[in-house]
């Protein structure tokens, strides 16, 4: 189990549970490195006073905020604990709300809730919690300072366990006004036509049924490369431009999601396929490279 | 209007809407600078060969990947492209779900589409159509050098588009362990939570909760360059309460 990122209590009502944060994400990035071009040994850091030129230890940097008149002001990491001390020890709920509610907009990064300590008291309570919240979809609000900046929190049950995600305040979410939502309200037939189409294109959410394509294509470039091979870039394709008739683009559209013209097997033409289809395919036929050949180098390759 | 951070194109089907993404967040969090403690002089980061114990320029330094112990591959800039995915500034959107079945969980990032060039009424058109069959759209696109995957739907009157985590970035909940307790909940406490849970529910509001401790950063700062002393509160760590009904039935009972 991967280390804690904070730990502390949970309080609800006079109930407080002591917990430990766990993220609920883990980094399956591939990491580049800086590294010095001739002797390819790893680039460090240093840290130096540009007063004095000279390199200095993390113990003599502090936080400055700028006043904005050119001067500034230092302060320390006890000093920025000692604003709030209770919220860097404890989560304090401070209401329940319907999940529904919240819009995912809200919602920042995902962390579990894990009780700690030996005593029985502390975790029936977070047994209570998960099965109190699990059966009335709601989640609790809270807060709780980690590393020098106070999150708002929503709770929630996930997995048989208090999933806790830190959330936006409402005045970090940028106000819509301002963006162009441009054209005119559609009419009716054009509006049916681009539901029927979009529900001739939907399935059921299975979050198994995509990858991440830029870790694969990313570890079978350094591959590669590792044999010595050259690599180039796909150039970008041209976009396509706004149809003038959105009606008529609609109806072919919708003929093409319903009407099964296209060749999803392989039996037709591959052409029409779009890259995501040609590339399932290549997984199938498990055609070297694929990761990052481009539309068109799929097709040559697939119809070989 | 923020700058867009990328004009493209999402196309479903034959129809294509020119699109501009801008981000839908703006941190508020106080932001420090590092200064040399004593002079308050301005902190530099400089890069050095760790071979060499030299300070090397910019132009000098590449980016590698470990494949072995201290055996890098190194990329060229035409390379890190081709890992980045399809150039295009297109995303397509091949997939529909119901939007409200996605866990918010796999959103990471969010951002705002606005209507480009000559895109109002295919823009209009695709959120209406959205709105009204309540899906989101999903589909791949390349932005800063890498893939992601997106979700698009309303949101406020406009289109939001979500790049998504993958299923296998998400850590399963049994991976958290922990001792159950030795006895499950009696009925008893489980009705009592009920009830405090219910007496705390409110409607979500949005802009009821301000950032507090914001707010106390900065009047600390203001304080401290008055040359005055910071406050510091005190208050007590809270108690572990040994038996659940009590504290229950006390937070019932109107403390806190």
């Amino acid at each position: 189990m991967a280390r804690s990122l904070w730990t502390g209590s949970l309080s609800f009502g006079l109930v407080n549970v002591p917990v430990a944060l766990y993220s609920a994400v883990r980094d399956l990035d591939l990491h580049f490195h800086q590294l010095h071009e001739k002797d390819a040994a790893r680039i460090e850091t240093r840290r130096f006073c540009s007063k004095e030129d000279r390199e200095i230890p993390l113990h003599e940097i502090g936080h400055a905020y700028d006043l904005g008149n050119g001067k500034s002001v230092a302060v320390t990491d006890e000093e920025l604990e000692a604003v709030a001390p209770r919220r860097t020890r404890t989560i304090d709920i401070e209401a329940f709300v319907d999940l529904a509610d919240v819009d995912p907009v809200y919602f920042d990064h995902p962390y579990f809730l894990a009780p700690t300590g030996a005593s029985e008291g502390p975790r029936r309570a977070y047994q209570l919690l998960v099965e109190v919240m699990g059966r009335t979809d709601r989640a609790a609000l809270g807060r709780f300072v980690m590393r020098t900046k106070e999150y708002l929190v929503a709770i929630r049950v996930r997995d048989e366990r208090l999933a806790l995600a830190t959330m936006l305040f409402g005045d970090e979410i940028r106000p819509t006004k301002d963006i162009d939502t441009g054209g005119r309200k559609p009419p009716r037939q054009q509006l049916d036509q681009a539901v029927a189409l979009i529900e001739a294109l939907s399935s059921e959410w299975n979050p198994a049924d995509f990858e991440d394509c830029y870790r694969a294509r990313l570890e079978d470039v350094i591959a590669r490369k590792r044999k010595g091979k050259r690599i180039s870039a796909p150039k970008p394709e041209k976009e396509p431009s706004p149809v003038p008739d959105l009606m008529a683009a609609l109806e072919r559209s919708l003929a093409e999601a319903t009407g099964g013209t296209r060749a999803k097997d392989g039996s037709g033409d591959l052409g029409e396929l779009s890259r995501e289809e040609l590339y399932e395919q290549a997984q199938r036929k498990d055609v070297p490279g694929r990761s990052s050949m481009s539309k068109d180098e799929l097709v040559e390759a697939l119809g070989r | 209007m923020p700058r867009s951070l990328w004009n493209g194109t999402i196309s479903v089907g034959l129809i294509n809407v020119p699109v501009k993404l801008y981000s839908a967040v703006e941190s508020k969090t106080v932001h420090f600078r590092e200064v040399h403690l004593g002079d308050d002089a301005k902190v530099e980061h400089r890069r050095f060969c760790s071979a060499e114990r030299r300070e090397v320029p910019y132009d000098e330094v590449v980016k590698g990947f470990e494949v072995g112990d201290g055996e890098y591959v190194v990329l060229d800039k035409d390379e890190i492209a081709a890992a980045a995915g399809d150039p295009t500034h297109l995303i397509s959107l091949e997939r529909f779900v119901e939007a409200g079945a996605i866990d918010p969980v796999f959103y990471e990032k969010s951002y705002y589409l606005g209507a480009g060039k000559d895109g109002g009424d295919a823009y209009r058109l695709l959120h209406d159509a959205l709105e009204q069959t309540g899906r989101a759209g999903l589909g791949r696109f390349t932005f800063h050098n890498r893939e992601y995957l997106a979700a698009i739907r309303p949101l406020d009157g406009v289109l939001a588009l979500h790049t998504m985590r993958f299923a296998d970035e998400l850590v399963p909940g049994a991976e958290i362990e922990f001792d159950a307790p030795e006895r499950a909940p009696r009925d008893r406490e489980v009705q009592m939570a009920g009830k405090l849970v219910s007496s705390l529910h409110e409607d979500f509001d949005p802009a009821k909760r301000k950032d507090e401790y914001r707010q106390g950063v900065l009047d600390m700062i203001e304080r401290k360059a008055a040359g005055k002393k910071p406050r510091t509160p005190k208050e007590e760590p809270p108690e572990v309460a040994a038996d659940l009904m009590a504290a229950l039935e006390a937070s019932l009972a109107g403390g806190s």
